[in-house]
């Protein structure tokens, strides 16, 4: 092959930028430490790190989802065993008081005193606040849910709380489940929650249901407020209410009514059934609660080592190939010295 | 006698040949690295042999009969259309880079983390509707969403303004090239009309045309007088013989009415006719790499973020709409919307009652019930919820897809770039190979030649010499 001046120098021009830019990739690599700096360096890799970082976004607000769901859960809990304890006084009281050989009108008349105040505890337990939020009034939580006479003005939302993607778990106990005993079936065995839109399909038509017009328009302006639903007690409903359980105790206990007395025991023992029911559901949704937060964090953890393995550059191979290139470019620059030199100008002296 | 005095003429025309041919070594030597050049020749003949006495056929030396270049040109024709290839290749690339750039979100946080600090936020609400901060709080995201989206609309007009500019200066550029096209067009037609070849002229209209099918799609053909006529496209005819018409550009008619358009290419045929929008003739080299950038490619990223901005504005209107907010109202819009999906996402923004009123968010399914969270989860599922293709995509792959499809186009064009490169260089050494200037060479031929100059001196000497013996002879 015929060699032209111009062939030898274009080559040492052309090896030496291709080195040098080879030089300075591998450089940016071990400086950053990221073997993706931009998505042509691997679209793929970049798509699936940006869906594993999203992940990774949402699972940080699930956790704190959690933690948050979690404190109310937890008073809840708490607030519920309180009640158990309160009724198990009640009970207490009540047997010492349902027969004549141990009790008499006046130690009735005493204990009714008692029970009058354990009817208020109850109030002020149903009127228990998390922060600014009473967590027994449903989605009514800037106002105390009981009056002091015990008559409900909260309803039966339940606040569902996103924690996984595909997961929303209700974080509060409707008042008036627990001491109303709304939704609470015959056999007094199962609570029946009010269905909630989960999808806008459903959420248009629940509303449709309630105003009894068509959906208001996306784009349209702000149309008429619909009614709300009527929150009143159906047939269903026939749990106990517990305010009322108490206050016929009290009354049986003035009018030194036995009969009354021994009855009302008899309701106490289904109350506590009541409340005790709830709080298993609120306990399981603590389990849940805590299967989930190991499972975010597991999840964390993944996302994170996904991310790390296709972005991150690794540093041993880095290093080696700039080793690898660095004696390229020496080659290069050695040989590219002796291939200009000489012509035959040189030699002819 | 007449032998020794042609020895002598012999020996003279030789020394002129051996001058011509160094003169020509010299030129070779003097243009080595002049770009596009072809080693020169002198091509010596010998001359009619003269009928001597009986039957001898004595030589009567040499001449120079023409100067010719050594070049091929199939391979020039290769290089020049290699070469509009690799033009196409490389400004695609260069200007992809930038386009990547909009969406580059390995180093900084971009679109993807603001949708899901959106959603995230929605979140919050859900956790706690009746905080006003937790509000306010959603009011500043959905804000930061929609000038994120406003940014990444901007961005890409930006590399389409760049690409005007480019395409300007390519216009303006290839202009030049023709204007010299055509001057060489005359020189060389004046030259080789004595029968002689016009190398140096040839060498640069060689030249000047590899340089302009690296900037445009050119077709060329050469006349009988040696006069090239190029066509760019497949109408606009830029040089015929020795006139030319030069390409211009002007604004189209963008969507905001005359002059807010990209730059378009014009061509006027006849001077005082109408100029014509050629752009959509323009698809190879440098010119056809960028106008398919911006036309293709940067529209359809903002198509696709139009599409975005109004898929996701829709649905998160449509679940708000149903809610009631702090006072009882429903109907209540997050987005602000219309109809025309065109331009969306530059125009996306949060309703005014909104940002009056942080009250206005709708977050529950009921009216009067501070807590409810109904709505607020609702709209925060959406980012799980596919809303694109027919309901298979979710926002998050829609948009991580688009990321994917910048990246592979830009890696595929890096990579065809790459490869031109190296197809060129590669059919430049061939070229270089066959006309390209080797000293080695010129310094072996620089001493034939002077030898032979010696010897011709040395010939005419002895012939002297010769002359000196023949008068002499009388002395002795």
């Amino acid at each position: 092959m015929r060699i032209a001046d111009k062939m030898q120098f274009e080559q040492v021009k052309n090896n030496l930028s291709k080195n040098r830019s080879q030089m300075s990739e591998l450089q940016n690599q071990a400086a950053m430490q990221k073997r993706l700096t931009k998505p042509s360096d691997d679209p793929l890799a970049a798509a699936r790190v940006l869906g594993s970082r999203i992940d990774l976004q949402s699972n940080q607000q699930f956790s704190k989802n959690l933690t948050y769901a979690r404190s109310f859960i937890e008073y809840t809990d708490q607030s519920l065993g309180d009640l158990t304890e309160l009724i198990t006084r009640a009970k207490e009281l009540t047997i010492s008081q349902s027969n004549d050989a141990s009790a008499n009108q006046e130690t009735r008349r005493t204990v009714a005193a008692e029970i009058e105040q354990l009817h208020g505890q109850m109030v002020s337990i149903a009127n228990r606040k998390l922060g600014d939020r009473f967590i027994f009034g449903g989605f009514q939580t800037q106002e105390a849910p009981f009056k002091p006479d015990g008559s409900y003005r909260g309803d039966k939302g339940e606040m569902r709380i996103h924690v996984d993607k595909e997961t929303f778990l209700p974080m509060n106990v409707p008042g008036g489940r627990v001491f109303l005993g709304q939704g609470v079936d015959k056999e007094g065995m199962a609570f029946r929650s009010d269905p909630q839109p989960k999808t806008i399909e459903e959420l248009e038509k629940k509303q449709l249901g309630n105003t009894g017009d068509a959906p208001a328009e996306v784009r349209g302006p702000a149309s008429v407020a619909p009614a709300v639903t009527n929150q009143a007690q159906t047939a269903e409903d026939s749990g106990l209410n517990l305010f009322r359980v108490i206050k016929d105790l009290e009354t049986s206990l003035r009018t030194n009514d036995k009969d009354g007395i021994q009855d009302s025991l008899d309701a106490l023992d289904s109350s506590l059934q009541q409340v005790i029911l709830t709080r298993s559901q609120v306990g399981s949704r603590g389990m849940i609660l805590d299967q989930l937060t190991q499972t975010l964090e597991k999840a964390k953890l993944n996302n994170q080592s996904a991310i790390s393995v296709m972005e991150d550059a690794d540093i041993f191979s880095t290093v080696s190939d700039i080793n690898k290139t660095e004696s390229t470019l020496q080659a290069t620059l050695q040989t590219s010295g002796k291939l200009i030199q000489p012509t035959l100008l040189d030699f002819l002296r | 006698m007449s032998r020794i005095w042609s020895m002598m003429d012999i020996g003279r025309r030789s020394m002129s040949n051996s001058q011509t041919a160094l003169q020509t070594t010299a030129h070779n030597i003097a243009n080595r690295s002049t770009e596009g050049f072809s080693r020169q020749r002198v091509e010596t003949v010998s001359n009619q042999t003269l009928t001597g006495a009986g039957s001898l056929q004595i030589g009567s030396g040499a001449r120079a009969g023409s100067v010719i270049r050594t070049n091929n040109p199939f391979i020039e024709k290769q290089i020049e259309r290699e070469g509009g290839q690799a033009g196409y290749l490389n400004s695609r690339s260069e200007l992809l880079a930038r386009v990547e750039e909009v969406y580059n979100e390995q180093v900084n946080e971009g679109l993807n983390h603001s949708v899901g600090a959106f959603f995230n936020t929605f979140r919050e609400l859900s956790n706690n509707p009746e905080s006003l901060a937790t509000r306010t709080q959603l009011k500043e995201t959905a804000e930061n969403l929609t000038k994120d989206f406003h940014r990444v609309i901007r961005d890409i007009q930006d590399v389409q303004k760049d690409a005007d500019f480019r395409i300007a200066t390519k216009v303006e550029e290839i202009n030049q090239i023709t204007k010299e096209i055509s001057s060489l067009n005359l020189d060389i037609a004046r030259i080789e009309l004595h029968g002689s070849t016009a190398n140096d002229e040839r060498d640069r209209r060689d030249l000047l045309l590899k340089q302009l099918s690296e900037k445009v799609n050119i077709r060329y053909a050469e006349g009988e007088t040696g006069m090239l006529t190029i066509t760019a496209g497949n109408t606009a005819v830029l040089v015929s013989g020795t006139s030319r018409r030069e390409l211009t550009t002007g604004t189209g008619y963008g969507k905001e009415g005359p002059g807010s358009g990209n730059l378009e290419i014009m061509y006027q045929s006849t001077d005082g006719g109408t100029p014509v929008n050629v752009s959509g003739q323009m698809v190879g080299g440098e010119l056809g790499g960028i106008l398919s950038v911006r036309d293709d490619i940067c529209q359809n990223l903002q198509n696709s973020m139009d599409e975005m901005a109004y898929k996701l504005s829709w649905e998160v209107n449509r679940a708000h709409v149903q809610g009631y907010d702090r006072q009882g109202r429903t109907g209540n819009l997050f987005f602000n919307m219309t109809d025309d999906k065109t331009n969306y996402a530059s125009r996306i923004s949060l309703s005014d009652a909104i940002i009056g009123d942080v009250g206005r968010i709708s977050a529950a399914a009921q009216k009067d019930a501070p807590a409810d969270n109904t709505v607020a989860n609702i709209i925060s599922n959406i980012q799980y919820k596919g809303i694109f293709d027919g309901g298979k995509t979710t926002i998050d792959d829609f948009y991580n897809a688009l990321v994917g499809k910048v990246g592979i186009e830009t890696q595929r064009s890096n990579s065809e770039a790459t490869v031109q490169r190296d197809v060129l260089a590669q059919l430049k050494n061939t070229r270089e190979s066959i006309s390209g200037v080797s000293l080695d060479e010129e310094t072996t031929k620089m001493i034939e030649f002077q030898k032979a100059f010696d010897a011709s001196a040395r010939l005419i000497r002895t012939a002297d010499e010769m002359l000196d013996t023949v008068l002499n002879i009388k002395r002795y």
